[in-house]
């Protein structure tokens, strides 16, 4: 015989409760053997399919689906698609500067940055689509950086910014415009970011761009071009992006 | 510029992942998955003006929920069900996203196999507000809205998917760490 109070015991756990009705479970729980293992039950349940059940991910084959799509359905289907994916970045407030300075470029140059823009989204829908994301797994960056530096013969900045919520989960080799690049993997929440770093002269990139929903930041440092893809929010993409430009500093003083 | 494009695109696909979840505990086939989660952002974006503002997530997950519903009811009448292959082919291809030890998340992702399995045995009401709630995270007043039923049927039916969860998976568990032992 369930005791009556089990589904107050689960709203208790769903955090549905005001805080009287939240006390009131908890003084419940204190004297009800058969309440306290049924909310263990549901706690460990809870904890399985949080960690374990898949959580299934839109593909690049279905994002390039629905943005065609919807580009079929746009009353402004005239537009370029690249002159949209800029003024879609300049939805973010923060990047509105950096933007402005950078569209001169791309109204100069769109014919040199866009398709390198294609080959990083390409890359990184691969390396989420794919099994290829990770080559090697480590959150330790003096795993990582040496890595990358015998397989990509590259030496970026890597750290892992936990603190910051940008875990480091591993490194990768991946090809860019035919030039091997050392590809920095990051997580946040529940996005992957991908760091690319090449060694290049590339003219006329912009400093941000967003392509199908993803934003992508270009910066400099030395010979080396770095960008950083995700599907996270503007501002957050642009604080890696500062972290990662503080490390290159600190680097060269070292 | 399209400003009700990028309004959209800014506000809807940031729930593309969580569409596809839904979709494809759903359906429990990829194919089938991508056609309702395609056909339900095209519907999104059609009714985006009568979009209120508020959370977006439980308002496109209800037009997402809508799309399967009616390609269910289409795919019943002509006689189709998702084949068992389908399903082994629905969790082959899933990024999962591994610890530092090859050899714990080898456990694990097996582990996990295990659980998706049992979670997709569950009847469908009770699959969806299972997975509404645990993966989603969303309210009972959001389940409620994705499912458009009252808000004390989602608690019954989340009760129940979790006494069957308790009994099918939470029974396994224990009877093989017991045995291993």
């Amino acid at each position: 015989m369930p005791c009556d109070q089990a589904q107050r015991v689960e709203a208790y756990l769903d955090g549905e409760l005001g805080a009287a009705d939240a006390l009131a479970v908890e003084q419940h729980l204190e004297y009800c053997a058969q309440c306290r293992a049924l909310l263990a039950q549901l706690e460990t349940l809870r904890g399985d399919i949080r960690q374990r059940a898949t959580y299934h991910r839109a593909d690049a084959a279905l994002r390039t689906k629905i943005a065609r799509a919807l580009d079929s359905q746009s009353p402004r289907g005239d537009v370029i698609p690249w002159v949209r994916n800029v003024w879609t970045g300049a939805a973010g407030g923060a990047t509105a500067t950096a933007l402005a300075a950078s569209l001169a470029f791309f109204f100069l140059l769109p014919a040199a940055s866009d398709p390198l823009i294609t080959d990083i989204t390409n890359a990184h829908l691969r390396s989420i689509a794919s099994e290829h994301l990770i080559d090697v797994v480590s959150s330790d960056r003096h795993t990582v950086k040496p890595w990358l530096a015998v397989h990509a013969d590259l030496s970026p900045p890597v750290a892992d910014f936990s603190k910051q919520g940008f875990t480091l989960v591993g490194g990768r080799v991946d090809f860019l415009e035919g030039v091997r690049a050392a590809v920095t993997v990051y997580r946040h929440g529940a996005h992957i970011v991908n760091v690319f770093a090449w060694a290049g002269y590339n003219e006329g990139l912009p400093d941000f761009a967003t392509r199908n929903g993803y934003h992508i930041v270009f910066w400099r440092s030395g010979n080396l071009v770095f960008c950083a893809i995700s599907d996270t929010a503007v501002d957050d993409i642009l604080e890696l992006s500062r972290l990662l430009k503080g490390m290159s500093q600190t680097d060269a003083r070292e | 510029m399209d400003d009700r494009r990028r309004r959209f695109e800014a506000q809807a696909l940031p729930h593309l992942d969580a569409a596809i979840n839904l979709a494809r505990w759903l359906t429990r086939s990829n194919a089938d998955a991508d056609d309702v989660v395609q056909e339900a952002m095209l519907r999104a974006w059609r009714a985006f003006d009568g979009f209120r503002g508020g959370d977006i997530r439980p308002w496109l997950l209800a037009i997402v929920r809508n799309c399967w519903r009616t390609s269910a009811g289409e795919r019943k009448r002509r006689g189709h069900f998702a084949l068992p292959e389908e399903d082994a082919a629905m969790t082959g291809d899933v990024l999962t996203f591994s610890g530092p030890s090859p050899e714990a998340s080898a456990v694990r992702s097996d582990e996990g196999r295990k659980l998706d399995a049992v979670i997709a045995t569950l009847p469908e009401e009770f699959r969806e507000v299972l997975i509404l709630r645990e993966l989603e995270d969303l309210s009972y007043r959001e389940i409620a809205t994705v499912t458009q039923v009252p808000i004390g049927t989602v608690m019954s039916r989340l009760a129940r998917a979790r006494a069957m969860l308790r009994e099918k998976w939470l029974g396994n568990v224990e009877g093989e760490a017991s045995h291993a032992l």
